[in-house]
């Protein structure tokens, strides 16, 4: 399937006192027409400079350093003010984390929405006017006639959130991409969103990237999943591949972090011990080594490459987690399978597993 | 405009009434028990106490009282004492007239000059521009306005030598530099306000939203982030209504403009009872005024705003 967005190597930094935070450190992303990818991490891994790059939206004093974005075959960071403009909200639109705050205050939900379509000729003028009431009641904002009059202190939060997605979709962009959509909202209008999303994604065939630290949300909505730690891909796959068969220890330790309702009584859960590492000061090696139960000698001193660990199954990690137990038993004895240099190839060496933890 | 503003509008209009009846009569009083009257009775005694008895000074406090609240209820201050034979209120009423009209273009200065250069300043932030207009804007709160329209009437003086309009009043070319004189301080003020608001509102995300639609920077600069900006700068609006006003009293009197300014020091010291009373009144109801109209603008600017 041909790549609509494709991000290569992207790296956006912040130059502070202090020196240089690195958000994003060497970004690949590859996004299909209609897919649903998942990006996952814990805060501050750079999942929102990410997307905010895309568009390149990064705010001051941050700046896109090195790497390319590509969108159907344009090269995004080469765009002037007027076809960046374009781009925006047409081809690739974005929905935030706070819907209290996204929206404009003093304008009327309705022309909010009318507007994201006016600065773009995919509609006439009359067509964004009427066509305001239908994206409300496509995303189930009921009596959508009368609520397109009002304004967004009059909604509730989750139909803010609704507003603004109906904003996202109304010039009909290849990609939305939705920066934690949900995390503000209480849990059942969460369920509805998401819910939401999923059948626009069917109905309409846009492609949505879904930021998010919440697996759970990934495993409901999401075909791929990329997971980022310290401004990187850690791990990507195939969702279903990713949940029977995490290989990077961080995503090992996310998923083992999830209550599960089906698991038996008294199971562990696990926490990540540690802080996320200083971006302006990263460590040596794999950036996850200071907190992985999993290290081997070369983890220290050296920063491993995506690894193929499956069909289209991507890890950077140095050892292979197919037969780390359940948390339950003791982690000492986990057999871990460090990964030979040549080609990523799957080289078991029992007898020199260390596990350190 | 709703039912529930109209119903605040109209109880603060009562309010400007009961103020303006409450200044003028604690200004009446304040006036009549200072020492001295409008006329001395030294050389002319006899031409005095026939002046007093003319106006009724010669009354009890509480009868000139009582008649001056009966005439004040049917609009009438009397006659003043200094320029005989004129009724205060036209007198006042023709007075007022300059000085609203040149308080009303000093107005527009400030709101346009404020607004451009505090949106600009923001939008350019920490580059020259910002700095330059920075530094302007501290200069021009800094320079006392006598001082500035010393300096404007000089400059204009030079630039055009033969230009009728730095100084005198009557035509409409003698406006705009009084105006200005008048306004440019205040503009500062505004200028640095609307910078700080401005700065404040394109960071928030909903400025953000709107670069993400693919608006235009005019439009998101204009509709999205200086209509949130503006809503804590009309605040100031009511004291710089009145500020201008009465700021006016010294660019009158450097531009020789007929307004209401030189009443302020002229009407005390001569003792003209009329034209004091009639000048507070006028200010205290102006000065309501402008503060009522701030706030039936903050509704029109703010949905989230709504008297009930
Ligand atoms: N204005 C800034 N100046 C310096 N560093 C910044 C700035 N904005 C963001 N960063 C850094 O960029 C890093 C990545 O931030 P980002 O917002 O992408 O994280 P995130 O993965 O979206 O986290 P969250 O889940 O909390 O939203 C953060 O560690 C932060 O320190
Ligand atoms: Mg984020």
């Amino acid at each position: 399937m041909p790549a609509i967005l494709e991000v290569k190597g992207l790296k956006t930094q912040f130059l502070v006192r202090g020196g240089v935070v690195r958000a994003v450190d060497g970004i690949d992303l590859r996004v299909n027409r209609g897919e649903t990818v998942g990006i996952v991490g814990e805060s501050g891994s750079g999942k929102s400079m990410t997307a905010l790059s895309i568009l390149r939206l990064v705010p001051e004093p941050g700046k896109i350093v090195e790497g390319s974005i590509t969108f159907d075959g344009r090269d995004v960071l080469a765009m002037n003010r007027d076809e960046l403009r374009k781009f925006r909200g047409n081809d690739v639109s974005m929905i935030f984390q706070d819907p209290m705050s996204s929206l404009n205050p003093v304008l009327k939900v309705g022309y909010q929405i009318e507007e994201a379509m006016k600065s773009h000729d995919r509609f006439s003028a009359e067509e964004s006017k009427s066509r305001v009431p239908m994206l409300l009641r496509r995303v189930r904002i009921p009596d959508a006639d009368r609520r397109a009059k009002e304004f967004p202190h009059q909604f509730s939060g989750g139909m803010r959130q609704r507003a603004m997605i109906a904003m996202g979709l109304s010039n009909e962009p290849d990609v939305l991409i939705a920066d934690e959509p949900t995390t503000a909202l209480d849990v059942t209008v969460q369920a509805q969103i998401l819910q939401q999303l999923r059948d626009l994604n069917r109905e309409l065939g846009t492609a949505i990237v879904l930021i998010t630290h919440n697996m759970a949300v990934v495993a409901n909505i999401c075909t791929w999943v990329v997971v980022m730690y310290a401004g990187r891909v850690v791990e990507q796959g195939p969702t279903a591949e990713i949940f029977r068969s995490p290989q990077h220890p961080y995503t090992w330790s996310l998923l083992r972090s999830i209550p599960r309702i089906d698991e038996k009584l008294g199971g562990k859960l696990l926490t990540i011990s540690g802080l996320p590492p200083d971006l302006t000061n990263l460590p040596p090696g794999c950036k996850f080594h200071p907190r992985c139960r999993f290290t081997v000698d070369r983890c220290f001193t050296e920063e491993p490459d995506l690894f193929n660990v499956g069909p289209q199954h991507e890890s950077r990690c140095w050892v292979q987690m197919d037969n780390v137990p359940d948390p339950d038993s003791d982690l000492r004895e986990a057999p871990v399978v460090p990964l030979e240099e040549d080609a990523g190839a799957l080289v078991i060496a029992g007898e020199e597993s260390a596990a350190a933890v | 405009m709703s039912r529930g503003t109209a119903i605040y509008g109209a109880r603060r209009l009562l309010l400007v009434l009961g103020t303006a009846f409450i200044v003028s009569s604690v200004t009446f009083l304040a006036i009549h028990a200072l020492p001295g009257t409008a006329f001395t009775c030294e050389k002319n005694p006899a031409g005095c106490a026939h002046q007093n008895a003319v106006y009724g000074l010669n009354d009890p406090l509480f009868i000139q009282y009582r008649t001056f609240l009966w005439n004040l209820i049917h609009g009438d201050l009397g006659y003043s004492y200094i320029n005989q034979g004129t009724q205060v209120v036209p007198l006042l009423l023709r007075e007022a007239g300059a000085s609203l009209l040149l308080g009303l273009f000093a107005i527009v200065v400030t709101i346009v000059v404020g607004l451009i250069i505090g949106v600009t300043a923001a939008v350019r932030q920490n580059t020259w521009l910002d700095y330059a207009l920075s530094s302007f804007v501290v200069f021009g709160y800094s320079i006392p306005s006598f001082v500035l329209a010393t300096f404007i009437i000089i400059l204009t003086g030079i630039a055009l030598p033969n230009w009728a309009g730095s100084i005198g009043w009557g035509a409409p070319e003698q406006i705009p530099i009084p105006a200005i004189a008048l306004g440019l301080p205040y503009a500062a003020v505004v200028a640095r306000l609307v910078r700080a608001s401005m700065l404040d509102v394109i960071r928030q995300d909903y400025v953000r939203t709107a670069w993400a639609k693919g608006l235009s920077s005019r439009v998101i600069i204009v509709r999205h982030a200086l209509r949130n900006a503006l809503i804590p700068v009309i605040t100031i609006g009511g004291p710089l209504v009145t500020a201008i006003i009465t700021g006016s009293v010294v660019i009158e009197t450097i531009f020789g403009i007929p307004g209401l300014g030189k009443e302020f020091v002229v009407s005390i010291t001569t003792r003209d009872y009329g034209i004091v009373v009639g000048l507070y009144t006028f200010y205290a109801v102006l000065v309501g005024l402008a503060n009522l109209g701030v706030d039936l603008l903050y509704p029109v600017l703010d949905p989230r705003i709504r008297y009930a």
